[in-house]
């Protein structure tokens, strides 16, 4: 009898362990979690959220009118910013991790510092650094582009609707390309070198061992920065913030979920500033409903094929 | 033992405490104005001159976050004994929900102020809810050298502007510095400084708020037509310029003249020294009466639960005094005092603005008093279709017609 509860104890020892992690978690991310999703059904004047209204908070901004055109919009923006840095910072990691792991290339440490070097850098020192640079009036690239004859190029990059939010997604992708490159580099040293070596005798082009080795082999890390990438995306808020404001700015074309929340959950609107706190939290609840949907797809998605995990 | 040095510890506080309302008082007054510090601390200091006793803290919070942290602030019982108070209906907002003290029957209010002046801090039902501290009127500040160099003349109508404009840019000179990226000043410095004269004034305002013009009408169109004149003449990549650039532009010369508020006179002073500049009134199109935008600004509310609202009530009623005029007016240089004991300033560039007003009408900026709470809200329709009608995307007649449709989604005369 002793024996046995003495036993239990021991199993249950692992339990507490995890008491610390557990406590911080419920009481930082669970509960605000659960707290937000239950303030999407309130409304109220101010910070008093007393009026419980359904599911009108959610009908606002799908239903037209005002609010579901800046909602829809901010969907459809970050959907954009996202698929940019698929495209881009994404397929640049990978290119960039796949000449820094080939063994003939030289001055490696040097590539690798400067590639993640952006990376370390605080986004608002960034953001106003390249909105600097793209100043129309006194920005170097502009003077460069009329330097050399291109003076036409010379656009007010971040004043056009159809131009403004990708040459911030692309000011983006410049500053987090070192992350993607550092997790494929470090996958791609992780393949065993005698499937190379194999490879190599029976005389496969690089081409082919790319296509038919390295990147079937990259496929669950390719899966994991895609997560990576959709969550932090789907979060962004701090890129556009500090280059082109809360208020998405021409003409809503840079608005993102991130800038659209703050707007109407956080500081209200200039120059009113009242915000509706309900339809913030509806906002937020959404996203993390696109967030929980959009990471289990990719999960599957992502999984070795045959079913041999592990 | 604990016990004990608690209880010690509660009398210590509560002696403190009582001490402090014997021989003084603490008010704080909570702002939208980080940048007023010092000279807050002036006007403290000349109140401070007659009432020793009553020690004021100025606490400001980062402007864009004020709304909504003074909101949080008073909903928590911790807000500030005094505080900026919004014109119009941002401001009674907050009366509706009981944090403003109702100040109608405040006999500085009754003697210091008229009616007009009171009216962006009144409610429908006509109660008080704070004092008025300032105003702050909206003008074009011009390149006094590049003036005289061109041979132009302060221009007196719309036309002689545009006339002037064109000029200057045939001569290869910017001629003005307004860009539209952080969209606000366009709308309130440009869009709403144009909009007075374009309108009638106040009646012409009224005229649509109480339905009897339609928001799409010939004057509104006018308006837009303006703004669409500005457009050949503002900067290279003015659809990325902002607003701390084109301050900049002006500043260091490189553009004839900026469109902006009073309050950058100080900000002149010290940065435009390389050059000589004035201002002078954004002028009606020909036919029109000129109408200043004067838009009454920053009031200061009480919060009733303040615990020293008499000591609170003292510092208001020295504020609207002929005392209280002069500090306001030479201290916070751009911000004109609105109570009848306005005196005269010191600074001259703050005279300019302020003799604009000499023979011509004054109105608050058009949006201001009824069309900002619904959505989409006059603002955003006004600054957005003005944006529009600069870049080139719609006409002045599609801008009136958008802001026209817009309110009627919501807006009920």
């Amino acid at each position: 009898m002793k024996g046995k509860s003495l036993e239990t104890e021991r199993n249950l020892v692992w339990l507490w362990w995890i008491v610390p992690a557990l406590a911080v978690y419920l009481v930082f991310m669970a509960w605000p979690l659960f707290n937000s999703l239950r303030l999407s059904f309130y409304t109220g004047t101010g910070f008093k959220l007393d009026n419980f209204i359904g599911f009108d908070n959610y009908v606002r901004l799908f239903a037209g009118g005002e609010e579901s055109t800046r909602f829809l919009g901010a969907f459809k923006n970050t959907l954009f910013f996202f698929c940019v840095h698929m495209l881009v910072q994404n397929v640049l990691g990978l290119a960039f991790a796949l000449l820094l792991a080939r063994k003939t290339i030289r001055g490696k440490p040097f590539f690798r510092t400067v590639i993640f070097i952006p990376a370390t850098l605080a986004i608002v020192v960034t953001g106003f650094l390249w909105k600097l640079i793209l100043n129309p009036q006194w920005g170097p690239l502009n003077i460069i582009l009329g330097e050399v004859g291109l003076g036409d190029w010379a656009l007010p990059w971040l004043g056009e609707s159809h131009l403004a939010l990708f040459v911030i997604s692309l000011v983006s992708s410049w500053q987090w390309v070192g992350i993607p490159t550092m997790i494929f580099l470090a996958a791609i040293q992780g393949i065993n070198d005698d499937y190379f070596e194999a490879a190599e005798i029976d005389g496969a082009r690089p081409s082919q061992v790319l296509w038919r080795i390295k990147l079937p082999l990259l496929r669950p890390i390719i899966g994991v920065v895609a997560i990576l990438t959709f969550t932090g995306n789907f979060n962004a808020f701090d890129v556009v913030f500090a280059m082109a404001g809360p208020n998405g700015p021409p003409a809503y074309s840079t608005d993102i979920l991130g800038t659209y929340f703050y707007r109407t959950g956080i500081a209200g609107q200039h120059p009113v500033g009242i915000p509706d706190m309900g339809l913030g939290a509806a906002v937020s609840t959404i996203t993390f409903l696109v967030l929980l949907a959009g990471v289990v797809i990719m999960q599957a998605l992502s999984r070795e094929p045959r079913g041999d995990r592990r | 033992m604990k016990i004990t040095r608690m209880v010690s510890r509660i009398a210590a506080v509560a002696l403190f405490l009582a001490a402090g309302s014997l021989f003084g008082q603490n008010l704080t007054l909570g702002s939208w104005r980080t940048d007023d510090v010092a000279k807050i601390s002036n006007i403290i200091a000349a109140f401070n001159k007659t009432y020793p006793n009553i020690k004021v803290k100025f606490d400001p919070t980062n402007p864009p976050d004020y709304n909504a942290t003074l909101r949080l602030q008073l909903e928590s019982g911790n807000g500030p004994d005094l505080f900026y108070a919004r014109s119009y209906a941002t401001g009674a907002e907050l009366f509706k929900a009981g944090f403003e003290l109702d100040l109608t029957s405040l006999p500085a209010i009754k003697s210091n102020f008229t009616p007009s002046a009171v009216s962006a801090w009144t409610t429908p039902d006509g109660k008080v809810f704070a004092m008025p501290l300032g105003a702050v009127s909206h003008g074009i500040y011009y390149n006094k050298d590049i003036f005289a160099k061109y041979g132009i003349a302060v221009p007196k109508t719309w036309e002689a502007l545009i006339a002037a404009a064109d000029k200057l840019k045939k001569a290869g000179v910017t001629p003005f510095a307004n860009g539209v990226a952080d969209q606000w000043d366009i709308n309130e410095v440009v869009m709403m400084s144009i909009l007075p004269s374009a309108v009638g004034g106040s009646e012409g305002r009224l005229a649509y708020e109480s339905g009897k013009r339609p928001f799409n009408d010939a004057a509104i169109v006018g308006a837009f037509q303006q703004i669409k004149d500005l457009a050949p003449y503002l900067p290279k990549g003015f659809e990325a310029l902002t607003y701390n650039d084109s301050a900049a532009l002006f500043a260091l010369g490189k553009a004839a003249m900026y469109f902006d508020g009073s309050w950058t006179v100080p900000q002149f002073i010290d940065q435009a020294k390389g050059i000589q500049w004035s201002v002078f009134s954004t002028p009606p199109a020909k036919g029109k009466k000129p109408v200043v935008e004067f838009h009454p600004d920053s009031a200061i509310a009480i919060n009733p639960a303040s615990k020293n609202i008499e000591a609170a009530k003292t510092f208001l009623t020295w504020l609207s005094g002929p005392q209280g005029a002069k500090a306001i007016g030479d201290n916070l240089i751009g911000v004109f005092p609105m109570s009848k004991n306005a005196v005269k300033l010191d600074n001259e560039y703050a005279n300019t603005f302020l003799s604009f007003n000499t023979g011509a009408g004054q109105d608050a900026r058009f949006v201001w008093p009824k069309l900002m709470v619904g959505k989409p809200s006059g603002y955003d329709l006004l600054q957005n279709n003005t944006i529009a009608v600069l870049k080139g995307e719609i006409t002045p007649k599609a801008a009136a017609d958008a802001f026209a449709a817009g309110l009627a989604q919501w807006y009920k005369p």
